[in-house]
C-alpha cells in the first residue's frame, strides 16, 4: 500500500516534469530561434530549411547593434526612465492606496472609480492631449517627460493592486498604534510599508517592465537622439526598404537582460508579494 | 531581506544611469544657429552613416555658426511622429519627407512656400528634374524642393534566369506571360510582387495604356476602372490565379519576401528601387541582382515615381540658416556622397557622372524619363489603401477585376472632392 | 500565509464601492472623536493629493480632452476651425461595416485568448504547486515571454508565422508531417486572428500562472490534506478546495485579461496590419489608422470611446457575476 503510495507519487511526479518541460521548450523554442539567428550572418536569416545551430556563427550583429546609433546610450537611458519611474509610481501608488483603503472621506468611491476607468482606457487615444499637455508643461524632449507620464500611467493598475493588499492588512495592528499615538504617517510608513513590502515588489517589478518596454509616447516626444531609449534604438534597425533581423533580434536580446535578470533574482519575492494577496478582485 | 536588495539594486542602477546620462549629454554653445532636421534615412545601410559622418560635418565646417541636429526616426512612424508635431505646434526646421505626404503636409498649412520664401528658388528648381519636382506643388506653390528619387524598375537575378531557361529578362507583357509559364515548370515564380498599393501596381496600369484619375486629378471613375487599367490588373490576377506569382502580393505573411525569395532561388524577379543593389551586396552577397525596364505594355514601360523631398516648415525659426542646409542638400558634392549611399540624385546634371558612381543607375535614370507620380492629394494615403483593399479582392478573388477596380474608383471620387 | 480577509458584507446598510465590494471591512472597529476623525479625513486627502493629482492631470484629463475631440470634426493644426458634430462621429462608427467587423475580430481574439490564458496559466501553477526539481527554472521560463516586449515578440511571431519558409509550418508540415500542406497562418480571417490569439496566449500564460501560483500556495495545506484523507480524487479535490478558494484571484486574472485583450495592438499593427482585405482590423489599429494616418482624429477618438465603453461594462460585469456565488458561501 506505502510502497504503492510512493511509486504512484513518483509517476505523477515523472508526469508534472513532461508535461512542465514539454511546455518549457514551446515557451522558449521562439527564443532560441531568436537567439540563433541573432548569430546569423544576414544572408541566412530566413534560410529554408530553418537553421537552429546556424551553420555560420557571426557575433558581429552584436557588436554592429551595440556599436551603432548610441545603443549603450539608448541603454542608460532606458534604466534610468525605468527605475526613476519606478520608485515615483510605487510611492505614489502606496499613498493613494493607503488612502482609499483605510481611511473613510467624502469622494472615496469617485476617486475610486476614476482610478479604474484609467485602467480601462486605451493609452493610444490620449496621445494626442498627451502631446499637447507635455508642451505645455515644457515636458517635450527630455527624459523627465518619460518619467512624469509614465508614473502617472503606471498609477492606476499600481494603486488598485496595492489597495486590496492593504486591506487585508488586520486592522488590529493599526489600531494599536493609534492607541500609542501614532498618526497616520507614522502607521503608513512604520506598519504599512515594512509589511507590504512583497507586494511593493511586485508592483514595482510590474511599472518597471511597463516603462522599459514603451515604445510610442517615447518616440512621440523625443526629437533629440541623445535621450532615445531602448525600444527606438531597436525600432531605428527596421529600415524603409528593408530590415536587418540579425541585427534586431541582437539588440532585443540585449534589451531582454535585464528584465530578465530582474525575475530571476526577485522571483521568488515577486511570486510570494502575490501569494500574499497583491493581487485580488 | 529581498525587497532591500531590490531597493538597492534600484538606487545603484539610478545612480550608474544619472550619472552616464550626464556625461553624455552633449552641451551646445548659445552663440551657434541650430537646424533641426528630421528624416527617416536607414540606419541598416550607409545612410545614417554618410549623413552624419560626412554631409553635416561637411556643412557645419563650411557653416560655422550653424549647428545641424539631425534626428532619424524610423520610416514608418515618422509619419505619426509628423501628426503628433503638427497637432502640438512641435515640428523642426527641415524634414524629408516622403514624395507622397508634401500635398497633405502643405494643405495643413504647416510647410513655407519655398518659391515665395526662397529667393533663389528658380535657380535650384531649374537644376533638378522635372517629375520630381512636381510632387512639391500643391495649389499653386511649391512647397519644398527635390532631394532624392527614385522609380522602380524590373531587378532580377542572372542566375535564376539562366536557370529557367531564359536568355534574357521580360522586355514586354507577352514575354513577362510566356517567361512566367516557364519558370514555374522549373519550380520558380518569375515576377514577385509585395503588395497591391499604388506602388506596387500601377506601373502595370500606366505602361498597358490606363490611369488612375484624370489629369486634372478630380475623377477616378470611368479611369482607374477603364479597360485598359482593368486589362492590366487582369494579366497580374490571371498569372496569379495560375500559380505563377506567389502569394505575398495579398497576404505579406504568405511566403518569403521578395529579397529572401531571390537570395533563396524561389523568385527570379521584383520590382523594386535603386537600394536594392546596395542591400544585396550588403546582406546577400552571394546572390547578384541586375536591373532592366519594367516590361512594356502598349503604353510603353512607364514605372512609378518614389522618393523623398526636403521641406521647411513655416514655423521655423531659423529660415535663413535652414535654407542654407537645404541648398547644401541639394549640392553637387552632397549629392554625389549620397548617391554613393544608394540616395538616387535629382540634379539633371548627375545624369552624365551618376552611372560612375554605379552602373545600375543607368537602367533608374532611363526609366526615370517616363516615370509617372502618384495622384498629388492631402488625401493620397486614404486613396491608396482604397486601391490596396480593392485590388486585393481581386487577386482573392472575391470579386471581379472589373467590380473591385469599379468598387475603388467610386469611392476614390468621393475623396477626391 | 496571508492574512484573513475581513468580509462583513452581510451588514446592513452597507455602502459598496464602484466593485459591487463592501467596504465595511475598512471602517476603523472604533468610533473616533470627531476632532480625529477630521484629521484622519485630512490626512486621508494629504495621502491620495499627490497621486491623484498627477493621474488626474496626464490620464484623467487627457480623456475628457479625447472625449472633447471625438464631438467634432477636429482639425489637428493649432488655431484652426473644429466644427462640432455631436455625437456623429459615434453614429458613423454604428454605419461602419469594418467597425463591426474589427469589434467582432476583438471579440474573437477576447473569447481565445482569455479562456486560453487562464486554463493554461492555472494548469501550470498546479503543476508547479509540488516540490518539482527546477521550479524556478519553470517559473523564469514560462515567464520568459511575459517580460520581453509585444514589438520584439510581435516580429518573432510573424517570422514563425510565414506560410512558406516559416518555422511553425517546416515543424508541422515539412518534419513531423501532422498536416498535409501550409497552414496560411495569417492569410484568412479566422486563422489569422487564431494565430494572433496563440501568441497572445503564448505571451500571457506566464503572468496568469504566477499569480495563480500564489494563490494555490495561499491555499492552506491542511484543507488540501484533508481532502486527499477523504480519498477525494485530485481533480475532485482541486475543485472542492482550490479553486473556490482562488475564485477572487481568477476573477482578478479574467478582468484584467479581458481589458488586455480589448486593447490588442502591436501584435496586429506590426504582424498583419490589419490585412489581408481589412479582415484582421481590430478596434485599436482601426482606430489608429483613422486618427494617424487619415487625421481623424475625431473619428479616431470616438472609436476608442466605444471601446472604453465595452470594457468598462464587461469588467463590471464580471465582477459582479464572479461575486455572487460567493457572497452566497459567506
Amino acid at each position: 500500500m506505502v510502497v504503492g503510495n510512493v511509486r504512484r507519487a513518483h509517476t505523477v511526479m515523472s508526469a508534472r516534469l513532461v508535461l512542465l518541460s514539454a511546455g518549457a521548450v514551446l515557451m522558449i523554442l521562439p527564443f532560441a530561434y531568436m537567439l540563433s539567428t541573432s548569430f546569423k550572418p544576414n544572408a541566412l536569416v530566413l534560410s529554408i530549411p530553418p537553421q537552429f545551430l546556424p551553420h555560420q556563427v557571426t557575433t558581429s550583429n552584436y557588436t554592429q547593434a551595440w556599436s551603432s546609433n548610441q545603443f549603450g546610450h539608448y541603454f542608460v537611458n532606458s534604466l534610468w526612465v525605468a527605475v526613476v519611474t519606478t520608485l515615483a509610481s510605487v510611492l505614489l501608488s502606496a499613498m493613494m492606496a493607503y488612502a482609499l483603503a483605510r481611511f473613510q472621506f467624502p469622494g472615496r468611491t469617485v476617486a475610486f472609480g476614476l482610478i479604474l476607468v484609467g485602467l480601462m482606457v486605451p493609452g493610444l487615444m490620449m496621445l494626442i492631449p498627451q502631446f499637447l499637455l507635455a508642451k505645455k508643461l515644457l515636458l517635450l524632449n527630455s527624459l523627465w517627460g518619460l518619467v512624469v507620464f509614465y508614473t502617472g500611467g503606471n498609477l492606476a493598475l499600481n494603486t488598485f493592486l496595492l489597495r486590496s493588499f492593504f486591506q487585508d492588512i488586520p486592522w488590529e495592528l493599526e489600531e494599536a498604534m493609534v492607541v500609542d499615538g501614532g498618526g497616520p504617517w507614522t502607521r503608513f510608513w512604520r506598519l504599512i510599508l515594512p509589511l507590504s513590502r512583497p507586494a511593493l515588489a511586485v508592483v514595482a517589478i510590474f511599472t518597471f517592465l511597463a516603462s522599459w518596454d514603451e515604445f510610442t509616447w517615447a518616440l512621440t516626444i523625443i526629437n533629440d537622439p541623445s535621450k532615445y531609449t531602448l525600444p527606438i534604438g531597436i525600432a531605428l534597425f527596421q529600415g524603409q526598404h528593408s530590415t536587418s533581423w540579425g541585427l534586431v533580434f541582437a539588440a532585443s536580446a540585449i534589451a531582454i537582460g535585464p528584465v530578465i535578470a530582474i525575475f530571476a533574482i526577485f522571483q521568488r519575492q515577486f511570486v510570494s508579494g502575490i501569494a500574499t494577496g497583491a493581487v485580488k478582485a | 531581506m529581498r525587497v532591500g536588495r531590490l531597493i538597492v539594486f534600484l538606487g545603484v542602477a539610478a545612480a550608474v544611469a544619472s550619472m552616464a546620462a550626464t556625461a553624455g549629454a552633449r552641451t551646445s554653445s548659445a552663440r551657434t544657429t541650430t537646424v533641426t532636421f528630421w528624416d527617416a534615412y536607414s540606419a541598416g545601410g550607409g545612410e545614417v552613416k554618410t549623413l552624419e559622418g560626412v554631409v553635416i560635418p561637411g556643412f557645419e565646417k563650411t557653416h560655422p555658426g550653424i549647428v545641424v541636429k539631425d534626428v532619424t526616426i524610423p520610416y514608418d512612424d515618422l509619419h505619426q511622429k509628423l501628426v503628433t508635431g503638427v497637432a502640438g505646434g512641435q515640428l523642426p526646421d527641415l524634414v524629408r519627407t516622403d514624395i507622397i505626404w508634401v500635398p497633405e503636409l502643405a494643405n495643413l498649412g504647416v510647410l513655407a512656400p519655398l518659391d515665395q520664401v526662397m529667393p533663389d528658388f528658380k535657380k535650384y528648381a531649374a537644376r533638378v528634374f522635372k517629375g520630381p519636382l512636381t510632387t512639391n506643388y500643391w495649389k499653386g506653390h511649391y512647397y519644398g524642393l527635390p532631394l532624392d528619387t527614385n522609380t522602380r524598375i524590373f531587378n532580377y537575378s542572372p542566375a535564376a534566369l539562366s536557370a529557367i531557361g531564359a536568355s534574357g529578362p521580360p522586355k514586354t507583357f507577352a514575354q513577362l506571360i510566356s517567361l512566367s509559364a516557364q519558370a514555374k515548370a522549373k519550380g520558380y515564380d518569375l515576377y514577385a510582387e509585395s503588395g497591391t498599393s499604388c506602388w506596387n501596381v500601377c506601373p502595370w496600369i500606366w505602361s498597358n495604356g490606363g490611369s488612375v484619375t484624370n489629369k486634372t486629378y478630380t475623377k477616378a471613375s470611368g479611369y482607374l476602372n477603364g479597360p485598359k487599367s482593368v486589362a492590366a490588373i487582369q494579366m497580374l490576377v490571371n498569372l496569379y490565379k495560375a500559380g505563377e506569382m506567389p502569394g505575398i502580393i495579398v497576404n505579406s505573411n504568405a511566403g518569403l519576401g521578395t529579397y529572401d525569395g531571390i537570395n533563396q532561388n524561389k523568385y527570379v524577379a521584383t520590382l523594386d528601387g535603386p537600394w536594392m543593389d546596395a542591400i544585396f551586396s550588403a546582406a546577400y552577397p552571394k546572390t547578384q541582382v541586375v536591373g532592366s525596364l519594367v516590361p512594356a505594355g502598349p503604353a510603353g514601360s512607364i514605372s512609378v515615381v518614389g522618393g523623398e523631398d526636403i521641406v521647411m516648415t513655416k514655423s521655423s525659426k531659423n529660415k535663413t540658416a535652414a535654407l542654407e542646409f537645404l541648398r547644401y542638400m541639394l549640392g553637387y558634392g552632397t549629392q554625389a556622397q549620397l548617391a554613393l549611399a544608394g540616395q538616387m540624385p535629382v540634379l539633371t546634371s548627375s545624369s552624365k557622372w551618376l552611372t560612375r558612381v554605379h552602373p545600375y543607375y543607368a537602367t533608374y535614370v532611363k526609366q526615370l524619363l517616363t516615370a509617372k507620380p502618384r495622384t498629388p492629394t492631402p488625401k493620397w494615403t486614404q486613396i491608396d489603401q482604397v486601391i490596396t483593399t480593392d485590388v486585393a479582392k481581386a487577386f482573392q478573388g472575391s470579386e471581379s477585376v472589373q467590380q473591385a477596380l469599379t468598387d475603388a474608383a467610386t469611392q476614390i471620387d468621393g475623396l477626391l472632392k | 500565509m496571508r492574512p484573513r480577509r475581513l468580509t462583513a458584507s452581510s451588514n446592513s446598510g452597507t455602502t459598496s464601492d464602484s466593485l459591487g465590494r463592501s467596504v465595511t471591512a475598512l471602517r476603523p472597529r472604533f468610533r473616533p472623536t470627531n476632532v480625529r476623525r477630521r484629521k484622519e479625513i485630512t490626512a486621508a486627502y494629504l495621502f491620495l493629493a499627490p497621486g491623484f493629482f498627477l493621474f488626474a492631470l496626464v490620464i484623467l484629463y487627457p480623456i475628457v480632452r479625447a472625449f472633447q475631440i471625438s464631438l467634432f470634426n477636429w482639425s489637428i493644426v493649432p488655431g484652426t476651425a473644429s466644427h462640432f458634430l455631436g455625437l456623429h462621429n459615434y453614429s458613423r462608427a454604428i454605419h461602419d461595416p469594418i467597425f463591426w467587423r474589427a469589434l467582432e475580430n476583438t471579440g474573437f481574439y477576447m473569447a481565445v485568448t482569455v479562456p486560453g490564458q487562464i486554463v493554461l496559466g492555472l494548469a501550470t501553477a498546479v503543476l508547479l504547486d509540488a516540490h518539482v526539481p527546477g521550479r524556478g527554472l519553470f517559473r523564469t521560463i514560462y515567464y520568459l515571454p511575459v517580460v520581453t516586449s509585444w514589438v520584439v515578440v510581435s516580429l518573432l511571431f510573424q517570422y514563425l508565422f510565414i506560410t512558406d519558409g516559416g518555422l511553425a509550418n517546416w515543424i508541422l508540415h515539412d518534419n513531423l508531417h501532422l498536416v498535409g500542406h501550409n497552414i496560411d497562418w495569417l492569410g484568412t480571417r479566422w486563422m489569422a486572428m487564431l494565430s494572433l490569439g496563440i501568441l497572445g496566449i503564448w505571451k500571457g500564460i506566464g503572468w496568469a500562472m504566477v499569480i495563480f501560483l500564489a494563490a494555490l500556495q495561499g491555499v492552506p495545506v491542511e484543507l488540501k490534506e484533508a481532502a486527499a484523507v477523504d480519498g477525494a480524487k485530485a481533480w475532485a479535490r482541486f475543485r472542492a478546495v482550490s479553486l473556490p478558494a482562488i475564485r477572487p484571484v481568477i476573477a482578478f486574472v479574467t478582468v484584467m485579461l479581458v481589458i488586455g485583450s480589448f486593447n490588442v495592438f502591436i501584435s496586429v499593427f506590426l504582424m498583419t496590419k490589419g490585412g489581408p482585405l481589412d479582415e484582421t482590423q481590430v478596434l485599436l489599429t482601426y482606430m489608429y489608422r483613422w486618427a494617424f494616418s487619415y487625421l481623424d482624429f475625431g473619428y479616431g477618438s470616438a472609436l476608442s470611446f466605444i471601446l472604453t465603453l465595452i470594457v468598462f461594462v464587461l469588467a463590471l460585469a464580471q465582477l459582479r457575476l464572479f461575486r455572487r456565488p460567493a457572497e452566497a458561501h459567506s
